[in-house]
């Protein structure tokens, strides 16, 4: 069927709904962000973004803040301006995020976010957590979905419970979690040698909604690390915590999408950014009693190479116009 | 404009035909779906019971942009009595259950714009767009609960457009 057209492209200003937030993890060992490729990419699937996006939802007051600088070189007397030069490349993202959760948190705050772990009998009070009961190995036959323990295991995981699974903490040096590198051990000795240390800071988590007949604990959704290593074991997480304070700064890859009323799109993407502020968050009265508590999120932009000319970028900002758009 | 009206009435028609088949109302003898707007029928004393009532009130145009912005603000009003055989006790349940409704048939809050001057209607080049409503307080008229939502509709006025 063909449609008629009445009229030429328009130009139309860009009026857009609510901007929505999509992270994916960057390889920390390399250095490597997750790259939004605005060619390959032209039909992302917002609703659904392919692994290892994250769709973080609608954020609020989002605002970019460039701060690189541009500065004029002189000559001749009197001096003119004769060329310019970028003197500093620099860029802060900040916003408000409408959930609470573990990475929203995490993302949030400018140090490792952490698991507060179900405690054992140790009666020495810590301010990120008690020594945590022992951690239970998982059997093969588990998957991202459903997580088996050793037949005649006694635990007190029940429907409703939150479990991180990870990798005990053996002397590892450097990047430690999986599948998002969660916390960076500068020695043994720095974390007490502790076996969950791992489990404490592990983005690998997940939220039991039903125990089988057949033991299995069923996970509302699939672990972000996928299908567990046979090295791993399952903790009960009963909190989420961070700290002001520490060493470690979150980095991510961002996506930020502004959708237009016409279906244009808006997309900035930042390879590498960077929590540059400390937890923090913004209380919206609701009424004389009721407030509505988010989480505010501030990062520092960190530059990429691209990969056309070689050029040092920190951000990148892709219109798609829409099908009657002027361009 | 006309376009816009015509398009944001059809838009919710379609959508409240696919969420809630059941709510239905006889107009001039023809089962439709329970939304109708006010200037294209025969005047009412009242509002009928267990139907969205679009009126178009107040009418603004932004001309500082390339394409004149048509803003219209929609007031959607509803009213139910609760069912006959639960004797009217469910009316607030029912109240209930339209303001579900109205806030499930106005999301998204776009629709591609269409001329309905001709058959087929015709695809037009841009959206109408609208805001999330307003819900006014409840209003209790004899044995009516009534309600009235307000939302401003947006859609930019193409050139040529009739």
């Amino acid at each position: 069927m063909s449609t008629a057209t009445i009229i030429a492209p328009l130009s139309l200003p860009l009026i857009g709904f609510r901007t929505r937030a999509y992270f994916a993890p960057v390889n920390r060992t390399s250095g490597t962000p997750t790259l939004f490729d605005p060619a390959e990419n032209v039909t992302w699937n917002y609703s659904k973004p392919p692994a290892p996006w994250i769709d973080l939802g609608w954020i609020r007051n989002f605002t970019r803040t460039a701060e690189s600088t541009i500065t004029d070189i002189n000559a001749g007397m009197p001096a003119v301006v004769k060329m310019q030069t970028r003197q500093k490349l620099a860029a802060t993202v900040a916003f408000d995020f409408t959930t609470w959760s573990k990475l929203t948190m995490a993302l949030a705050t400018s140090s490792q976010h952490m698991n507060v772990l179900a405690p054992g009998n140790s009666s020495v009070a810590i301010g990120s957590g008690a020594k945590a009961a022992a951690a239970l190995p998982l059997q093969a036959t588990s998957t991202a979905n459903l997580l088996y323990l050793p037949s005649g295991t006694s635990s007190a995981l029940v429907a409703g419970s939150m479990v991180v699974v990870d990798e005990d903490y053996t002397g590892q040096i450097g990047f430690v979690g999986n599948p998002v590198s969660a916390a960076y051990v500068q020695s043994a000795t720095a974390v007490g040698n502790d076996p969950d240390y791992i489990r404490r800071v592990s983005f690998n988590v997940g939220r039991i909604t039903s125990i089988g007949s057949d033991g299995g604990l069923h996970l509302a959704y699939p672990l972000p690390g996928g299908v567990p290593s046979s090295t791993m074991k399952v903790q009960q997480i009963i909190g989420l915590l961070d700290r002001e304070g520490g060493s470690f700064f979150q980095e991510w890859s961002a996506l930020f999408v502004v959708e237009g009323v016409q279906g244009e799109r808006l997309c900035f993407h930042y390879p590498l950014l960077q929590s540059c502020a400390p937890a923090a968050e913004m209380t919206t009265s609701m009424t004389q009693s009721l407030q509505m508590i988010l989480p505010s999120a501030r990062f520092s932009a960190f530059p990429v190479i691209d990969g056309n000319d070689g050029e040092q970028v920190i951000c990148y900002r892709t219109y798609y116009p829409s099908g009657v758009a002027l361009i | 404009m006309q376009n816009a009206k015509d398009t944001f009435y059809v838009a919710l028609r379609n959508r409240l035909a696919i969420l809630n088949p059941a709510r239905q109302v006889e107009i001039r003898g023809v089962q439709r779906p329970a939304i109708l707007v006010e200037e294209a029928e025969a005047p009412m004393k009242e509002l009928p019971n267990d139907t969205f009532v679009l009126r178009w009130t107040a009418a603004t145009a932004l001309e500082d942009l390339p394409v004149r912005l048509m803003q219209l603000v929609c007031e959607v009003h509803y009213a139910t009595s609760g069912s006959q055989p639960n004797a009217g006790l469910d009316r607030g349940r029912a109240m209930t259950e339209m303001d579900r409704e109205l806030l499930d048939i106005l999301t998204p809050m776009c629709a591609p714009k269409m001329s309905y001057t001709t058959t087929p209607a015709t695809a037009l080049a841009t959206n109408v767009f609208w805001s999330e409503p307003q819900l006014a307080a409840l209003e209790t008229v004899r044995d009516q609960l009534l309600r009235v939502a307000s939302i401003q509709v947006l859609a930019f006025d193409e050139p040529g457009e009739a």
